[in-house]
């Protein structure tokens, strides 16, 4: 008994320094901001009132924040696809290689090492320059779009930047999985006559479905959140019509008005919709792995 | 074994001696002087004292300039010197400069962690907020009250009292290239028939008459900022007034847009790409023969085209003269933080910033334009055209609007620019974010 309790204050000491810094920098921030939420606290003044639910009653009506959210979606449901089949595909061309799989591997998990903030610069001046030096000395006059400045190719834009940086991170879950599939598996269904193809579908991704799982979740996660790419390639624009989420809790927070108060509820409101999303994800994934 | 850790006890002794070194050399050098930066006219920036430092103190100045870091890193060593000379005291000065996107969110983020700067630059637009919050330090009974030009004091004055420095007061409105004007045959225009008649000749020409860099909000922004100014000031002065109260509306300025879709209609392409910085450039190098911006770009114009015959000439609104006016502004000033724990040296800081002996050198080495009897320097022939506009009264004083109707105007540009919105969707949406302004500041 005694050498349980020792054992559970031992493992608790070795948590406690990261226990410590969560506690300190994520849930503390965190139940601080449901608290400022229901405050008209400007972010600058040493004083505030309590509002109660206004901030949320004004959410409801907050054209531009639902016109975010809309955007956010749209962006989460494209990377989800993108993102992972591509991730995906990669990964199994490199397992499916003979040689230099250790090359092609750290060449597309590169982008994963660089902050977005930089990634997203680097790919504007690609957007803004190169392009269009393509377009306008080699003739390539289908290049010669305003890729950041119009809305209607704005997102393919902001999508290839997120894709690239996310791409190298997925594929190394990928990969891992796919080193964890039974070769006897695979022996066997090729001697049954299956094609590649078949063997992929049948044999491989029912065995990587936990892998999946877990991009799945992460890349739902971190692209509800998306700012840096967003904020490096296109600033939100033109006008709002790039701003996820986060931008506009962001530009709420400390531009116009500076309402830091109005910017926690809507960072309440973000969080839950993440939850909800989520829940049901892991609950939906559970289901199909029990099966 | 045995052998290889000493190597590498040898090899971590190395970097450890090499680091400190460094440390060393850079906590004593001052920047070396360049021709851009200022001369200290009496301090001795390297004159030792002869007598021991009574005691040590350290402030924090938190700025937006991050273009001129090398002129103000130099002047805050000659304070650090004067200070020593005269009051003994062996003051360090950490002058933090944030990229300007980011400037208010990490002011806003330490004032907020109870970790303000002593000093530290903000807009003019935010004197009010900051003073209501106690964040300002009252500078009226300061010397530096004596040596502010009337005009520009009142920018900088809150209920009668002196809130903060100025450093950054211009008059400003669309540069243009003189040698493409006299090239073309034309001269600034004083009415928009008249701008019209200008952009049929530029481009008879074969010039592009306007410079467009839209990739920043903050830069189309600038054409509702004088267009507004202009049209309020010359046709409607009660206009602003009026909408603080909730009685105008922006269907009484809808003028502005025929200006500015005569901008965009003749300016150059690929706008959503230029950011400003890249427009500035292209322009000195002959991409368009105007520019709406202002005279603050003029650093990167004159580096990148040296020979550039650069001038200012107000924007035309409508037919009536009166509204074709100059823009004079303060932007940027510099505040004291009321709690600061080295107040009396943070004051002095704030004096030193308007000296009579340093302070011209200073800004003139920034390009600034005087806005104190201190500042008695010849300034650059664009600055003197603004003036001249200013001294015909042909100027009006910058339109003080809610931070949000400024941001959304900036936004709803880029959208008109790309196709967005309509005027009268714009005109809709500015009424709405200008009452929303008025219902929070109640």
């Amino acid at each position: 008994m005694r050498s349980k309790k020792y054992e559970n204050l031992n493992l608790l000491i070795y948590v406690f320094p990261a226990l410590f810094v969560y506690i300190a920098f994520k849930m503390f921030p965190a139940a601080s901001g449901l608290f400022y939420s229901m405050t008209n606290w400007n972010g600058i003044n040493k004083t505030y009132n309590f509002i109660g639910l206004t901030n949320f009653i004004d959410l409801v009506s907050d054209s531009y924040f639902w016109q975010s959210v809309v955007f956010t979606c749209k962006y989460v449901a494209v990377m989800l696809v993108i993102a992972n089949i591509t991730a995906l595909g990669i990964a199994v061309a490199i397992e499916s290689l003979p040689r230099f799989k250790g090359l092609y591997r750290t060449v597309y998990y590169m982008p994963n090492m660089i902050s977005m903030v930089i990634g997203g610069y680097m790919w504007r001046f690609i957007f803004h320059k190169v392009l269009y030096y393509m377009a306008d000395n080699w003739g390539w006059s289908f290049l010669d779009q305003s890729w950041v400045g119009d809305t209607r190719y704005a997102f393919i834009s902001i999508i290839i930047v997120a894709a690239w940086g996310a791409v190298g991170y997925l594929m190394i879950i990928y990969l891992a999985a796919l080193q964890g599939v039974p070769a006897a598996l695979k022996e066997a269904s090729s001697l049954d006559g299956a094609n590649a193809w078949q063997s992929f579908w049948n044999v491989t991704f029912p065995s990587i479905l936990p892998a999946l799982s877990i991009c799945l979740f992460w890349t739902l996660n971190s692209a509800f959140q998306v700012f840096d790419v967003v904020y490096s390639l296109t600033g939100g624009g033109p006008g709002r019509a790039t701003q996820s989420v986060a931008m506009n809790i962001y530009e709420e927070a400390f531009k116009g008005n500076i309402r830091y108060g109005y910017a926690t509820a809507k960072s309440t409101v973000l969080f839950i919709i993440i939850l909800i999303i989520t829940a049901v994800q892991l609950r939906v994934m559970r289901k199909r792995g029990d099966e | 074994m045995k052998k290889m850790k000493k190597v590498l006890c040898l090899l971590i002794s190395a970097c450890l001696a090499f680091t400190l070194a460094a440390c060393g050399t850079s906590g004593s050098g001052a920047p070396a002087p360049t021709s851009n930066t200022p001369a200290s006219a009496n301090t001795d920036v390297s004159a030792p004292s002869n007598e021991a430092p009574v005691r040590s103190a350290e402030l924090t100045i938190m700025m937006s300039f991050s273009s001129f870091m090398e002129q103000w890193e130099t002047y805050c060593r000659q304070f650090e010197a004067k200070v020593l000379a005269e009051d003994k005291i062996e003051l360090k000065i950490n002058l933090e400069m944030p990229s300007s996107d980011m400037y208010d969110s990490i002011l806003q983020a330490r004032m907020t962690g109870s970790d303000a700067p002593d000093l530290y630059t903000i807009h003019s637009n935010n004197i009010g907020v900051y003073t209501e919050a106690g964040n300002l330090t009252n500078l009226s009974g300061e010397a530096l009250a004596g040596k502010i030009f009337e005009n520009v004091k009142n920018t900088v004055t809150v209920d009668g009292n002196l809130m903060a420095v100025p450093i950054e007061s211009q008059a400003w409105a669309v540069l243009y290239n003189k040698a493409m004007f006299a090239d073309a045959g034309v001269t600034p225009p004083n009415t928009l028939d008249e701008l019209k008649e200008v952009c049929a000749k530029l481009k008879d020409k074969g010039y592009t008459p306007f410079m467009l860099a839209y990739q920043e909000q903050w830069v189309p922004q600038l054409m509702t900022a004088l267009t507004l100014g202009g049209k309020v000031t010359g046709d409607v002065p009660d206009w602003l007034t009026r909408m603080y109260k909730g009685e105008a509306s922006y269907e009484e300025m809808r003028d502005i847009f025929e200006v500015i879709n005569l901008i965009m209609e003749n300016g150059t392409s690929r706008a959503m790409e230029q950011g400003a910085e890249v427009g500035a450039a292209e322009f000195a190098n002959g991409a368009a023969a105007m520019f709406v911006q202002g005279t603050w770009a003029s650093n990167t114009i004159m580096t990148t085209n040296p020979e550039m015959q650069l001038g200012v000439l107000p924007l035309p609104v409508n037919n009536n003269p009166n509204c074709t006016l100059v823009n004079l502004s303060t932007s940027t000033v510099l505040g004291v933080y009321p709690n600061s724990t080295e107040k009396d040296l943070a004051l002095k800081f704030a004096n030193y910033v308007l000296d009579d002996n340093d302070s011209a050198a200073l800004f003139q080495s920034c390009g600034f334009n005087p806005l104190a009897t201190s500042h008695k320097y010849e300034v650059s022939s664009w600055v003197a055209d603004a003036y001249k506009y200013v001294e015909d009264g042909r100027a009006y004083q910058d339109l003080i609007l809610p931070s949000s109707v400024t941001d959304e105007q900036g936004k709803l540009m880029q959208e008109l620019y790309v196709g967005s919105v309509t005027p009268d969707e714009i005109i809709e949406r500015l009424n709405k974010v200008f009452q929303d302004a008025n219902k929070l500041s109640q």
